[in-house]
């Protein structure tokens, strides 16, 4: 074992850091300046084949840009587009997952995995939005739920249930019968709710195989899983450090409430429960290639474990900055509201730990 | 980064895992699995046995019996040991006092000292803390004074561990009075049979004797068992307690108390149906689970991270003795809970019984399982003492002044 990073990795956390942290601090940036960042750095290309056009990076490489997405409270749609939609069309067959790969690949089109509905809570697994054949070739109804980062102009990787099982549709931007509502998500950036009342597609739109897509976007979705993780220990991470530095400057008493040994504890704990987080995250990274239930009850202990940490720090640094820290202006609260969205999105604790015991626990996966 | 364990590293524990469960008796294994008192003549045996492969003092230098094995591999080792129920070799030997007189000792001192403390041939125990030196171990009194070729001892040692099965003890004394408490410490070897020192039982609420209080009555101690130099013991103390960090999770203790968990609660009834399926007791389970596995990692990054010598105390220890001590206890309770109405008549033991077992079986050893516990977020540094080391040395917060 060894955790030292590589001195690729060492440059390309290094080059992730300047660019996230310059474009943090750019006050004119909009969505397209920030897209094309990472497309000059390579960081669309990074978790894909060569051979697909892409870089090769792994979850290791993922760990380092998402810590640092999450240190600088990144907005740009990596995780949707790239790591969850773009990875799902790499590992699906066919011409139309290809040429759309290439469109994200190029920067020229964005994509999103809709996974969640409103009656099935985190278990996205058994779609009720329905697909049927067509005359043109298919006709999707239902409804999706928080579909981050998705826009009018953005392409939509629908699941739906089909006769033949678990589908994915491809639906191009301002398909008629789609009809997004876009909401500010607490952490600055922007989540859909998507109605497909009777929205028409191609045959070709259809991706994938009905009897192998479930297993795909399991594995996409761990990968995704993950990817939360870091990003919650980077924001983590700089959480601390924000708080750390306000014990030491803030005085009361006569003193920095810094020196005041409750607090000291409290921060001790906060730094405990942040590099747990970061153990229990890597241990799961090293599972990523493991058989599918191992893998996710390693993926589900970490998120659960994320989770808490996430909790725990974010409303501990809130209380420790005082009324500070209730201010929206000052970046600490704007660091909790990003954890209290992270820990939401794909389950809270209770599912993850359900899903972890489901599979027979941690010790049965050893 | 490699995040999985290397094929030579997979090779190492099963090469491992198979001489201990070959080389090893079924009586102290099950003994240990139980945590019962351990008599004296099977922690020295199976030590003997560890020592034979290398396995007792890995990480001692090599021309005294150690082996050039990375901090990986040695953590592997130990937590193959404590998760198939082998006696870890005496902490006290092996962990502290050895790499003191290996780094510090004369020529002599190691020719003496070093082979015996290994094999277990002589048994060590701490005598650090004193009736009024506990965390504040620096505040320290008990005196030596410097009479032609001895020292002449007198004081107080308290919590003992093992002091009445062992031959010697190594001490922290008071051989000047400095402006410093720091200062004017010294590290001294004392074998017990020399006269003047009174061992006391302190019988302690698991219901077991280990440990004691330590009495010096103008005990006379030959200046050649002085450790390095007169007034640097300070010194050499924090070097000991910084030594192997390998074991200080206490991973594979953990799991094996989560697998006798997991075990009980398979064969016992909960509220509905077996209690491993009850929805609370499982999720207290999985919870302790998750602590567990990523503790692991947190201690194969630390010793990992120790690599080179020069790098010097890694913050992250004092998170392994925090957590680990909190997982043995979160698992202590998992296992009396487990018992249900069983643990009140399970028994318990005299700990002033002369029988080695102390009249403790498989049943009433839960309950001290779970009573002895609390023990370790105490010693070695109590966990308030470890949250003002994270957040003093690794997170900078200052002090009043
Ligand atoms: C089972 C057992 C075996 C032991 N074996 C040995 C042995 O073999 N050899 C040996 O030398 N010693 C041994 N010890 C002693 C052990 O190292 C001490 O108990 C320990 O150092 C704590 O000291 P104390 O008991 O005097 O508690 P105190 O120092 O009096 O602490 C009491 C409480 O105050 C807290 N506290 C103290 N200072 C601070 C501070 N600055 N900030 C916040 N909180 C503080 C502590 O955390 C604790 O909760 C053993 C102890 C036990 C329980």
């Amino acid at each position: 074992m060894n955790f030292d990073l590589s001195e690729e990795q060492r440059m390309l956390a290094d080059a992730v850091g300047k660019l996230f942290e310059a474009q943090a601090e750019d006050a004119n940036v909009d969505s397209h300046k920030l897209w094309n960042g990472y497309l000059e750095l390579g960081l669309l290309g990074l978790p894909f084949a060569e051979e697909q056009g892409g870089f090769g990076g792994g979850q290791e490489e993922i760990m380092l840009v998402m810590e640092a997405y999450g240190r600088t409270l990144g907005t740009a749609p990596y995780l949707q587009s790239v790591l969850m939609a773009g990875r799902l069309l790499a590992l699906v067959d066919g011409g139309t997952a290809s040429d759309a790969l290439s469109g994200l690949l190029d920067g020229s089109q964005k994509y999103a995995l809709c996974l969640f509905e409103p009656d099935t809570r985190y278990r996205w697994h058994e779609p009720g939005t329905k697909a049927e054949r067509s005359d043109a070739g298919w006709t999707l109804s239902g409804e999706k739920r928080a579909v981050l980062n998705a826009e009018t102009d953005t392409h939509l990787i629908c699941p739906a249930t089909t006769p033949e099982g678990f589908g994915l549709f491809l639906i191009p931007p301002g398909a008629s019968g789609l009809s997004l509502r876009e909401r500010p998500t607490p952490d600055g950036r922007i989540a859909a709710d998507i109605v497909l009342d009777g929205v028409e597609i191609a045959e070709a739109a259809a991706i994938g195989d009905p009897a192998n897509n479930g297993a795909l976007v399991a594995k996409i979705v761990d990968g995704a899983i993950l990817a939360c993780c870091s990003e919650a220990i980077g924001a983590m991470e700089k959480l601390l450090a924000l708080t750390v530095e306000y014990l030491g400057t803030r005085n009361q008493f006569g003193a920095p409430i810094g020196s005041f040994q409750v607090l000291q504890h409290r921060a001790a704990d906060m730094l405990i429960a942040l590099e747990q987080t970061r153990s229990m995250t890597i241990h799961a990274i090293s599972m990523m290639d493991a058989p599918p239930t191992q893998r996710h009850v390693a993926v589900a202990a970490a998120k659960a474990l994320t989770n808490r940490a996430s909790r725990f720090v974010g409303s501990q640094a809130i209380q420790l900055h005082g009324g500070m820290g209730l201010a929206s202006e000052y970046p600490a609260g704007r660091y909790f509201q990003r954890l209290t969205v992270l820990e939401n999105m794909f389950g809270d604790s209770n599912h993850h730990l359900t899903e972890m015991e489901k599979g027979g626990g941690l010790a049965a996966a050893l | 980064m490699e995040l999985t364990f290397t094929e030579g590293e997979r090779r190492f524990r099963a090469e491992v895992r198979e001489y201990l469960l070959s080389n090893i008796s079924e009586n102290i294994r099950q003994s240990v699995y139980e945590e019962r008192p351990l008599p004296r003549e099977w922690q020295v045996e199976s030590q003997q046995i560890l020592n034979r492969a290398g396995y007792a003092v890995p990480h001692w230098p090599v021309e005294w019996g150690g082996r050039d094995w990375s901090a990986v591999k040695r953590t592997i080792l130990v937590q193959e040991i404590d998760q198939n129920s082998v006696p870890r070799p005496l902490p006290f030997n092996a962990a502290l006092v050895g790499p003191v007189v290996a780094a510090f000792g004369t020529e002599e001192q190691k020719r003496r000292f070093l082979a015996p403390v290994a094999n277990l041939d002589m048994w060590f125990c701490q005598g650090f803390s004193e009736p009024n030196a506990g965390s504040d171990l620096a505040s320290l009194k008990t005196s030596a004074v410097r009479e032609g070729a001895h020292y002449q001892v007198n004081g107080q040692k308290i919590w003992t561990t093992a002091a009445h099965k062992a031959d010697w003890i190594f001490c922290l004394v008071r051989t000047a009075q400095c402006e410093r408490k720091q200062q004017g410490i010294s590290f001294l070897l004392i074998d017990l049979a020399t006269p003047g020192i009174t061992i006391r039982p302190i019988p302690t609420i698991d219901g077991f004797h280990h440990v004691n209080e330590v009495y010096f009555d103008d005990v006379r101690v030959p200046a050649e068992n002085l450790v390095g130099e007169e007034g640097r013991g300070w010194d050499y103390a924090k070097y000991l307690l910084g030594q192997e960090r390998t074991s200080l999770g206490n991973i594979g203790f953990s799991q094996r108390r989560l697998d006798r968990v997991r075990a009980l609660a398979k064969a016992r009834r909960g509220e509905a149906g077996p209690l491993i399926d009850d929805p609370d007791f499982r999720r207290r389970l999985s919870w302790a689970e998750i602590e567990l596995k990523a503790l692991e990692i947190t201690q194969m990054r630390v010793v990992a991270s120790a690599g080179n010598p020069a790098g010097g105390a890694d913050p992250k220890t004092s998170i392994l003795k925090i957590k680990g001590s909190e997982i043995l206890q979160d698992a202590a309770e998992l296992l009396l809970d487990t018992l249900g109405p069983e643990a009140l008549t399970a028994g318990f033991a005299d700990s002033l019984a002369s029988d080695d077992s102390q009249g403790l079986d498989a049943h009433s050893s839960v309950l001290s399982a779970y009573f002895t516990s609390r023990k370790y977020s105490i010693f070695g540094g109590s966990n308030e003492i470890q949250r003002n080391i994270l957040a003093k040395a690794v997170l900078g917060l200052g002090s009043k002044r």
